[in-house]
């Protein structure tokens, strides 16, 4: 027990103890500059010359919120596909939407890069079609929130339809039946019963993809413009272009407490049906 | 009344399959230009080739960043999943707020980001006076690939039935033995599964292992990062980058068949089917 325990807290409480000292000036990688508790880094992110960061981190979660929601509706048919109308197959055919999920993200979204690209295969594509003349690309396609929004889309929504299949398969079907028993249309046994009974699920995937976006910084630098960065690019730009450990380390930890709090938002609602076992007729 | 109409399941298996191709697109994508011949991927295709998987193979330097990510990996899901092994076995001793906090704990990385524990690792290694290193890259990875470790050993080592291991003690076998003899056999289709997962996500790690590597040792997402801006070197990209894809796709084949495999050995037949990795991925949310 000790060991990993010991394990994460060096390689990873310890981090981020530093993150919150080089935050609060009491550290610095800058030569020269003195080390005392200041909050100026703080102040500046939070209410002056910041601004910048601000509407980066604005602009960031409103991405991430726009690309939870439209995930998580995207899924829920999936998972409804899967656990209503695939029956003895659904463990193969999740399987097959899991599937390009274990394969490397990087090579995915360099793929995306491929096929979006102002000469990429759509483009090519429309032009060898002759359905718009050579040279002239369809450029909202890549370097831009409707590529980074895409990316993040594809990249989660196997993971999001996972949880809300998972509910769906432990749920009491004869509660539904029992609905449709007592007169009940599909329509309203859906959104009467099934659906309600499912929202665990969907809270579930929600999360999923609402976690991860929330720090990604990957998409943007293949697929994004200089306008689409995120704010884990603000991150990463503060520790290598331009060295600025204490500026940097002010965001960071902004970063991480912003996760925190929204994994304590939504956890709350995560607790109850998730770890019942599978349906006994499975 | 079934709970769809003709017209509905229709429906349903339409969207799915289209989300289905919608999925495998890049990947097919890649496959076919890996394999097409011309210095660019656009279409109309220029004519089958297999000369970039010749040129991609005399990239020493390409081969290299794979073969370096390769060993990483594998040191990073040997390094997990003993540490997931000794966590979880850890954690079935505990109850109540000691549980809690530990499982708390060690699931931790799950939500940090993985650029801000990048950034906080590189600010460490700095405190500690250590330069950038691979060594230093799979620490990194073990942190994040730790609690996927716990996730697949901890349910398996549960679903044990606890008197097999009391028998073990009570015939004289010492706890060490036990858990050689009797555990260890047992949980080994979570290990392997552990291993897995670990491995692929170590392989593809980008955020921690581009601050904490060193300059001249890329690792293969740093050098598809660096060489995806030459496009020279795009040919050769897209030919390892389809062997990868194909390799981990098969790979995930037959991990799954190979547990269900295991498991019907194991359990017995007529087990029922269950889905550890993704049931394990659910009980992030709700640990203990």
């Amino acid at each position: 027990m000790l060991p990993p325990l010991l394990f994460v807290t060096v390689l990873l409480l310890v981090p981020i103890v530093f993150i919150a000292l080089y935050s609060i000036g009491l550290r610095t990688n800058i030569p020269g500059n003195p080390t005392s508790f200041s909050l100026y880094n703080w102040k500046d992110f939070l209410t002056g010359g910041g601004g910048a960061f601000r509407s980066r981190f604005i602009y960031s979660m409103k991405i991430t919120l726009f690309v939870s929601v439209v995930t998580t509706i995207a899924a829920y048919p999936l998972a409804y596909f899967l656990s209503f109308v695939a029956r003895r197959h659904r463990y193969a055919l999740l399987l097959l939407l899991l599937a390009p999920f274990f394969t490397s993200y990087l090579l995915r979204v360099i793929a995306w890069q491929i096929i979006l690209n102002n000469d990429g295969v759509v483009n090519s594509l429309l032009w060898s079609l002759h359905l718009r003349p050579h040279g002239d690309a369809v450029t909202w396609l890549i370097y831009s929130n409707f590529s980074v929004a895409l990316v993040l889309f594809y990249t989660w929504i196997p993971f999001v339809a996972l949880p809300i299949f998972v509910v769906l398969e432990n749920m009491d079907h004869r509660l539904a039946e029992a609905a449709s028993d007592l007169g009940a249309s599909r329509t309203a046994t859906f959104w009467k019963v099934t659906f309600p009974l499912s929202l665990p699920g969907v809270v579930a995937g929600f999360v999923f993809v609402l976690i991860p976006t929330t720090g990604e910084f990957i998409a943007p630098l293949f697929v994004g413009g200089p306008n689409n960065q995120l704010f884990g690019n603000s991150i990463q730009a503060f520790f290598s272009d331009s060295p600025d450990w204490n500026y940097g380390s002010v965001l960071a930890l902004t970063l991480i407490v912003v996760v925190l709090i929204l994994m304590v938002v939504f956890g709350r609602f995560l607790n109850t049906d998730l770890r019942a076992g599978p349906r006994g007729d499975s | 009344m079934k709970p769809v109409g003709r017209f509905g399941a229709l429906s349903l298996n339409v969207y799915f399959w289209a989300f289905v191709a919608f999925l495998f697109a890049p990947l097919i994508v890649l496959v076919i230009f890996s394999m097409n011949n011309s210095m660019t991927p656009t279409l109309p295709l220029s004519g089958f080739t297999t000369k970039w998987f010749d040129q991609a193979f005399s990239n020493s330097e390409l081969t290299g960043a794979v073969v370096r990510s390769a060993g990483i990996a594998l040191t990073t899901s040997v390094f997990a999943t003993a540490l997931g092994v000794m966590a979880s076995i850890g954690l079935m001793a505990l109850r109540g707020r000691a549980l809690a906090l530990a499982v708390a704990t060690l699931l931790l990385p799950l939500v940090v980001p993985y650029i801000s524990l990048a950034v906080g690792l590189l600010i460490l290694l700095q405190t500690l006076g250590a330069g950038p290193s691979l060594g230093a890259v799979v620490l990194g990875h073990a942190v994040i690939t730790l609690p996927f470790a716990i996730l697949v050993v901890l349910p398996r080592l549960r679903s044990l039935d606890p008197a097999m291991n009391e028998a073990a003690l009570d015939l004289g076998a010492s706890s060490l033995a036990a858990f050689r003899l009797i555990t260890l056999p047992l949980i080994v289709p979570a290990l392997v599964s552990s291993g897995i997962i670990c491995f692929v996500t170590s392989f593809d790690e980008f955020a921690i292992a581009s601050f904490l590597a060193p300059a001249g040792q890329p690792t293969y997402p740093i050098f598809l990062y660096a060489s995806v801006r030459t496009p020279a070197l795009l040919p050769d990209v897209i030919a390892i980058g389809a062997i990868v894809i194909v390799a981990s796709l098969l790979l995930v084949v037959a991990a799954e068949g190979g547990r269900r495999w295991a498991e019907r050995r194991l359990v017995g037949a007529g087990a029922a089917l269950e889905i550890p990795v993704e049931e394990a991925a659910i009980s992030v949310i709700a640990p203990g």
